[in-house]
């Protein structure tokens, strides 16, 4: 009889597998457990009394969830889309500058040194109204005579978020795409400036398809981590006033700590991990596809 | 002639609206740096100033002074923070590195059934919101007893980190031709010989890169950091951050000072390794 | 025999209380702690080496963190059956939460160890007939300061006269407060006053005027009674000063800190805020109207009394501490006359009477910090802690939404105070106090 042997790509697998079973899957079953709970923090006993699918029935009709849900799936569609476009620009500049590439490219990663709750609170005091740097320079350059209320008007403050997000995290895009430009190969180019097209026909037939798979790349990794934009928006306007800039994060984080009330906060957090898988598939399917016409071009 | 003229001239100012335009957009990225680094060094009363003071009337060092002096004359044990941060974001960066290699080799190399799936589900774990991990982490822990040590911080951060240096690692390893590697086992080299010598130099911007993005993943992080820490055992500089906040008041200044301490050695690190950076992500997102 | 035994046990247990000559002696002792950190608290820590230079115990700082984190951390403790430490930093906003877990203190220290202390604060740290915690010198109550320039300027003095019928002087009620505000707001360049717009800070200054009002947060049995005609005027008090332009229109995303340096960058004409800006506001490197501070006593409501939300942070003894005396003597030792004037001489306000002597004598010399010291001394002696529940974060968590709704006018004011209380008595039934 064969001794039972590991296969080597089991065994190559396995730390990885094991590291997340112990830090995430197992935390995960847990709080899955505490979801089906009244669980107080206050009350450690109370994650015995088991009470089924209520946190999840109550959460189906509460419209403030639902209305942060919303938010969530707004701000991460915005945010993500203007930091490829964003992201894009900025490549294709860098790509083209003749010197100083080296610094450039630092330079264009510097806001991610900077920790999220720093970035919370810089521009939360960017955007104060009253001695803000904003509101300050407008004024002084006289292009408004009034306060504006960054944080606090309905449109302005989702604004002031998504500066603040776009700020933080367009540089992974940027030095996704940047990477690929670099990497593209010189006589598709070539060919297409034989063929007579214009620059924009360059970019859009030739370019841009190459590029996808890097921008998806980029995608799928800031929709996994996304909720770090928690630190900053905690800090920035805690999902107020009014609730009006309350997502997701913000009000799991409250429910939980704040009110202790980690049950009903887990099951909202399960509600909220569903959707970011959904985010992660969809970015996940648009990779493999654009490498498949990538494969099939060149 | 003349049309030639004009689009030459044409073309002079597209370079130039070009230039303008990357100036404008490398400002947009500097300058909110460049605001915390300035309030590190001056008063308080010219940072939150209306009408503002745009040019600095005063510049001193008052605020790194303090931070590095003792307790009770405004210091943070800010040594202590930045011990702990570099032994747990080089420690778990290096750890996260060793096990991408591993799984990211085994995805490249292997046949195996249910080979997506399994790599669909590594990279789902990291879209797990860290306040879900949050308390039955630390149920864990407590358990375990690793509350307030650097190994607890640095076993979470290798999961948060392990999922992205597998995919990139994993597309490096694709893009090394597989006969080299057979080549190399012709010429009776072992698998492992083979790896090392053929197939990890030519991955090793790849690494390179997966390195830098778990570097600063670990360096910045705070929320985990801010349950699983405790003391000056294990306090991380991002946690650090909170000393300068009491129930009412905020030393923005202070914070500043630290926020510069925190930035330079990242930025450091970045300049050095930024090279591999740029060809490293490459192959990660074409091959995959 | 079994009558003896009793007795001895009784005896015992008394003289192990009484014959404690504090700080005692602990040797071999290692007492953990779990401290609020932050550069404004931690000079007091530096005597925890006297401490235990004198007992010959041992002091193991297992946790330094902000108020907010450590709050968490405690929570999360509970939850987890993590209480073998001893002694804990604490909040008398937040101990409600969490009485069961820390012992009585009565029990632990000798009276006249408590003799000193004002005995509103320790009342107020009295929950479920324990005393949870010893107040250090922390104590926060808030108090007037304005711009003294504003109100010696004779311009002023006259148009105020002229358009409000009396005299203009630091406001002596709300109402006053929010004519100044008014008459001295010139926006985008200036305000007349401002208010922290979210979470506990504006629930609790909802709470502090409401009381003083004439009206009540929650009633005798325990039920949201807020949404009365004493609440409705309040909320109008914040709801107009918004309308009017005399508050900056980020208010509503105001915490402390940017009320403190709203206020120090000279933009504003009145400040009702926490003893812990008093050096800031007068210090020429961080406020551009150092010189020029005046400090009143907090205003008075229609009922005519003050109004006075106090909270202090103090030191707390855990049930399952395994060495409570030890814990209990490091807990006295903190807060001892010593460690308090060490604190206050930075600016915290004591909760000892000795000690406020003591810092009052010392600012004789120094007019602003004698002034200041009066009117907070003034404003002490009329505060109150936030209610006693343990769900009062909770349902400030669910009111302070609603008092925004009304000031930016997504809601009146009656709607909102409906919709608050009708929430709060939803997390007061939830937690079973209903």
């Amino acid at each position: 009889m064969k001794p039972w042997r590991l296969s080597p790509h089991i065994l190559l697998l396995l730390p990885a597998v094991l590291v997340l079973l112990a830090v995430v899957i197992l935390p995960l079953i847990l709080s899955f457990w505490s979801s089906l709970t009244p669980f107080r923090l206050t009350r450690p006993d109370s994650i015995y009394d088991f009470v089924g699918l209520r946190n999840y029935a109550r959460l189906m009709g509460d419209g403030q969830f639902w209305s942060a849900f919303g938010r969530t799936v707004l701000l991460l569609t915005v945010a993500l889309n203007l930091e490829m476009l964003l992201g894009l620009g900025l490549a294709l500049l860098i790509e083209r500058a003749s010197r100083g590439q080296r610094i450039l490219r630092t330079l264009l990663m510097f806001p991610m040194m900077f920790s999220p709750v720093l970035v919370g609170f810089q521009f939360k005091f960017m955007f104060n109204d009253n001695v803000g740097l904003v509101n300050n320079a407008l004024q002084s350059l006289g292009l408004t005579n009034s306060a504006i209320p960054w944080l606090i008007d309905q449109h302005l403050a989702f604004f002031s978020i998504v500066v603040a997000e776009i700020w933080s995290s367009t540089s992974v895009f940027a030095i996704f795409i940047l990477a690929g430009l670099m990497a593209m190969p010189r006589d598709p180019l070539e060919a297409a400036r034989v063929d007579g097209c214009t620059p924009w026909q360059t970019f859009r037939f030739v370019t841009w398809p190459f590029l996808m798979p890097f921008a998806f790349i980029a995608m799928t990794i800031r929709s996994l981590d996304v909720a770090r934009a928690y630190d900053i928006i905690k800090i920035m306007t805690d999902g107020g006033p009014a609730r009006r800039t309350e997502v997701l994060w913000t009000l799991i984080a409250r429910t939980g700590y704040a009110d202790s009330k980690m049950g009903m906060a887990n099951a909202m957090a399960y509600v909220a991990i569903l959707l970011s898988i959904l985010f992660t598939v969809i970015f996940f399917r648009k990779l493999a596809q654009s490498r498949e016409q990538i494969a099939a071009e060149w | 002639m003349d049309a030639n003229r004009s689009s030459r001239i044409r073309k002079r100012l597209t370079r130039w609206g070009l230039n303008i335009a990357l100036f404008l957009a490398m400002a947009i990225i500097c300058l909110p740096g460049l605001w915390i680094v300035l309030n590190s060094l001056r008063p308080t009363v010219e940072i939150m100033a209306k009408p503002p003071v745009w040019i600095p009337h005063e510049l001193n060092f008052d605020a790194y002074v303090a931070m590095f002096s003792g307790v009770g004359s405004g210091g943070i044990p800010v040594i202590a923070y930045f011990r702990n941060s570099i032994i747990i974001a080089v420690t778990s960066t290096v750890i996260a590195l060793a096990i991408g290699m591993a799984g990211g080799y085994a995805f490249a190399r292997y046949r195996f059934r249910g080979k997506s799936g399994w790599f669909l589900g590594l990279m789902l774990t990291r879209t797990v919101p860290g306040i879900a991990l949050s308390l039955p982490l630390f149920f864990i822990y407590a358990k375990l007893g690793i509350i307030d040590t650097h190994f607890g911080l640095i076993l979470a951060y290798v999961a948060m980190n392990v999922p992205f240096t597998v995919w990139l690692i994993d597309g490096f390893f694709r893009q090394v031709p597989r006969d080299l590697a057979e080549a190399a086992q012709i010429d009776g080299c072992t698998r492992w010989q083979a790896f090392w010598t053929v197939e990890f130099p030519l991955a090793r911007p790849g690494i390179a890169s997966a390195g830098i993005f778990a570097f600063l993943t670990a360096w910045n992080e705070f929320a985990l950091a801010s349950q699983l820490t405790r003391s000056t055992n294990s306090k991380t500089l991002p946690v650090g951050l909170l000393d300068y906040t009491a129930e009412f008041t905020i030393d923005w200044r202070g914070m500043c000072a630290l926020a510069v301490v925190m930035i330079v050695p990242a930025l450091a690190l970045t300049y050095a390794v930024q090279k591999h950076l740029v060809s490293g992500l490459t192959a990660g997102a074409v091959k995959g | 025999m079994k009558l003896l035994t009793t007795t001895a046990l009784v005896l015992v247990g008394a003289t192990g209380v009484m014959a404690q000559d504090l700080p005692g002696k602990f040797d071999g002792v290692t007492v953990q702690a779990k401290l609020i950190g932050g550069q404004q608290y931690e000079a007091l820590y530096a005597r925890i080496a006297e401490w235990e230079a004198a007992t010959g115990a041992k002091v193991d700082v297992i946790s330094k963190k902000n108020h907010f984190e450590l709050d968490r951390e405690i929570k999360s403790d509970i939850a987890t059956g993590q209480l073998g430490w001893c002694v804990g930093s604490n909040h008398s906003s937040f101990a409600p939460q969490y009485p069961g877990i820390y012992a009585d203190l009565r029990a632990l220290l000798p009276a006249e160890a408590l003799a000193d202390f004002v005995p509103a604060t320790l009342d107020a740290a009295t929950l479920e007939d324990k005393l949870v915690m010893l107040p250090r010198a922390q104590f926060d109550v808030s108090a007037v300061y304005y711009q003294k320039s504003l109100y010696e300027d004779e311009a002023n003095k006259i148009a105020f006269k002229e358009k409000l019928g009396y005299d203009l002087a630091p406001p002596y009620t709300w109402d006053q407060l929010a004519d100044q505000a008014k008459f001295f707001a010139n926006p985008p360049d200036f305000y007349g006053t401002q208010y922290a717009g979210k979470e506990e800070a504006i629930a609790g200054r909802f709470y502090e005027m409401l009381l003083s009002n004439g009206g009540e947060f929650l009633d005798a049995e325990g039920k949201p009674a807020f949404n009365s005609e004493a609440g409705a005027a309040t909320l109008q008090w914040f709801v107009d000063l918004y309308k009017a332009g005399a508050v900056p229109s980020g208010v509503p995303n105001y915490l402390w800190d940017d009320l403190g340096q709203g206020f120090a960058s000279g933009t504003v004409a009145i400040d009702h805020d926490w003893p812990g800006w008093m050096g800031f506001f007068n210090d020429p490197a961080s406020s551009k109207i150092a010189g020029n501070v005046g400090v009143a006593p907090p205003p008075k409501g229609s009922s005519g009394a003050r109004s006075g939300w106090s909270g202090f942070h103090g030191f707390s003894v855990t049930e399952d501490c395994a060495t409570p005396e030890a814990a209990a003597s490091l807990v006295w030792f903190l807060t001892n006359e010593d460690s308090q004037k060490l604190e206050s001489g930075a600016g915290p306000l004591p909760t000892r009477n000795a000690v406020w002597d003591h810092i009052i004598a010392e600012a004789a010399s120094d007019p602003y910090r004698a002034e200041a010291l009066a009117a907070f001394q003034v404003a002490a002696q009329g505060a109150y802690p936030v209610p006693r529940t343990p769900s009062w974060i909770e349902i400030t968590n669910v009111v302070y939404p609603e008092l925004q709704a009304a000031i930016l006018g997504d809601k009146s004011v009656e709607d909102a105070l409906n919709a608050a209380a009708e929430e709060a008595t939803q997390v007061l039934e939830d937690a079973g106090e209903l």
